[in-house]
């Protein structure tokens, strides 16, 4: 089934294997592939929030681009109108727009008085985004159907960080950290609350958890990563437009993660680049199919490969992987039926 | 003009209903969200548009536009959803998955452009001091036949017996003979028929763009959740009340603003009733 006879950690080789190639890539690549990478990088920002939503937390949302583009809005309106470029002040205004975003809609959707189906969430999450879309698309201060253009470019004291290495190294930076707290979150004692929760909510909560309450929360952390990724995309690109925070980017974060792998956070990095770059090959040739293709190969992995590429090399055990030691005090989960 | 306003709401009401009845068959009795039903919407549409390119009379495109989308429903049913029906979540990806397949076929094909459709029952007619278009008239009158139509056959037919029968219990169901394949496969191509059969009502009234359908999906399920899933009656009421919200908001207030506050209300009221308004009486 897996090409992993002796049982290596796969996934610890995965991740540094693509940190190896992401910090070496700047000394052999032209600059086009500096800012490609340096797109799916941020990119990937979105699909790891994605993954912390439907793969970490159950909850199923197709409105992730509210978060991001609604932060990529919000720091091109700034930067546009009021001038602030500064990294220290504008990324922190994505992540806390993000995070306004997604704790509002979260508390909305989750914090019922009973547990809300699924397909609420879904398509609240979904209307949100859809919603974010209209309002873009026929609000003239946020320029309507163009968009806004030309937005400053991001600054550090008086030096402005153009599309580049310097840009590339930032995000590099910025995804590396908010890849290793992701990845301490759910290996967590609060992420194997969220791994009981995916199997049997109504268990957890009868053994007295807020399960909505975790389930908030994570999607509140994972509305703030993509605020993050907006943002930088907004000033990475030097432009936003409605699709950004509409049906399209929505989708596109569904289909990088359930390609490269669900509930595993390296392959949702790998998802990105892999889409990302065969998009970027074909679309070139076939504009028009490749987005036809792109909702076939999500239709193949939800019928056939529900664990994505990454279930092709990492064993079932690894992707549930372990949680930590316990708290103190607590003799540990006996874990017993 | 409130007459004239209160005839556009109804109408396009009927629309409403028309995209919801589809859903709604296949949510209830099948217990399958099918978030592709938008795209289904759209494959109506596209439909009569290859038949107005083809040079063919509309209303041919738009009699054939259900069996063919119907058809399109039943092929995917066979060969996909029914892979489906133990995971009712993966369920609402895969069709997802389809509805993304259908959108950007039908965008490639048509070119990313608004293709306006004339009505194929072009001027007014007069009753009294009001004069009503004679296209929007018929749609209603197909509305409420598809409708009474609809329920009759869930109600009163041994068909609709068999459906709601695999509905309640499908193992007893096919103890007592029934094939409840066949009777899910039925089922979703009626309720895509359904689907096409309003696309192509509704193109000439709103022009044919590939994100057609992604509005009417979001509307469609707004209104069966505010109805209620699991009834007839309920997502009917739902998409009467979303209706008219829709065309009659833009009369009273900003029509950016109007759109928007249709979809916050909606959902609003979903949260606080979760069950539905009107969920008193089950099918």
């Amino acid at each position: 089934m897996t090409l992993n006879p002796r049982g290596w950690p796969v996934i610890l080789v995965l991740e540094v294997a693509v940190l190896a190639a992401l910090l070496a890539m700047p000394a052999g690549l032209d600059h086009f592939w500096v800012i490609f990478v340096t797109r799916v990088m941020i990119l990937a920002l979105l699909a790891i929030s994605f993954d912390l939503c439907w793969g970490y937390a159950g909850i199923m949302s197709f409105g992730q681009a509210l978060f991001f583009g609604g932060a990529g809005y919000a720091v091109a309106v700034a930067a546009r109108d009021l001038e602030i470029t500064s990294v220290f002040i504008a990324l922190p205004m994505a992540v806390a727009v993000g995070f306004v975003l997604s704790l509002f809609v979260g508390w909305f959707l989750l914090m019922t008085r009973f547990p809300p189906p699924i397909i609420f969430v879904a398509l609240g999450t979904l209307t949100g985004s859809y919603i974010g879309q209209r309002l873009a698309l026929s609000w003239y201060y946020l320029g309507g159907q163009n968009g806004i253009p030309s937005i400053p470019s991001l600054t550090v004291g008086d030096y402005p960080l153009y599309e580049g290495p310097v840009f590339y190294y930032m995000v590099l930076g910025l995804l590396l950290g908010v890849y290793l707290l992701c990845r301490w979150l759910v290996r967590s004692q609060f992420g194997l609350v969220l791994a009981g929760v995916r199997q049997q909510e109504s268990r957890l909560t009868f053994l007295g958890y807020r399960v909505q309450t975790y389930k908030t929360m994570m999607f509140a952390l994972a509305g703030s990563i993509a605020g993050l990724g907006g943002g930088l995309l907004a000033f990475h690109d030097g432009f936003i437009w409605p699709n950004s925070i509409g049906i399209l980017v929505s989708t596109q974060a569904v289909i990088f993660v359930l390609f490269g792998g669900i509930g595993t956070l390296i392959g949702a990095v790998i998802g990105v680049g892999a889409i990302e770059y065969v998009g970027f090959e074909l679309a070139d040739r076939y504009p028009q199919i490749w987005p036809i293709i792109l909702g076939a190969l999500l239709l193949v992995v939800v019928m056939f490969r529900p664990t994505g590429l990454i279930g092709l090399l990492v064993p079932e055990r690894e992707r549930y992987g372990r949680f930590g030691k316990p708290p103190k005090g607590e003799d540990g989960d006996d874990g017993a039926a | 003009m409130p007459i004239d306003a209160a005839f556009d709401i109804i109408s396009f009401t009927s629309f409403i209903v028309l995209v919801v009845l589809g859903l709604g068959v296949i949510a209830s009795m099948m217990g399958i969200f099918n978030l592709g039903h938008g795209d289904f919407v759209l494959l109506g549409a596209y439909t009569v548009f290859v038949f107005d390119e083809l040079g063919l009379p509309i209303w041919l495109g738009m009699t054939v536009a259900p069996f063919a989308v119907a058809l399109v429903g039943l092929v995917l049913e066979r060969t996909v959803i029914r892979r489906f029906y133990a995971a009712p979540i993966i369920a609402m990806l895969g069709t997802y998955a389809i509805g993304v397949v259908i959108r950007e076929t039908v965008r490639g094909l048509i070119g990313g452009l608004y293709h306006a459709i004339p009505e194929p029952l072009p001027g007014m007619i007069d009753i009294g001091d009001i004069s009503i278009s004679k296209w929007r008239l018929t749609v209603i009158l197909i509305t409420v036949l598809v409708v009474l139509v609809s329920y009759l056959l869930l109600r009163r037919t041994t068909l609709g017996l068999k459906i709601r029968a695999s509905l309640e219990n499908p193992a007893l169901a096919r103890s007592a003979a029934i094939s409840t394949g066949q009777i899910y496969a039925l089922t979703f191509a009626f309720g895509c028929g359904l689907a096409g059969l309003a696309g192509a009502l509704m193109v000439p009234a709103f022009s044919l763009s590939a994100d057609l359908g992604v509005r009417f999906l979001i509307q469609a399920f707004l209104a069966i959740m505010l109805g209620g899933v699991g009834t007839f009656e309920g997502p009917i009421g739902g998409a009467a009340l979303i209706g008219a919200t829709t065309a009659a908001f833009p009369w009273v207030m900003n029509p950016i603003l109007a759109d928007i506050m249709v979809f916050v209300l909606a959902i609003v009221a979903i949260r606080l009733r979760p069950t539905g308004l009107f969920t008193k009486r089950r099918l």
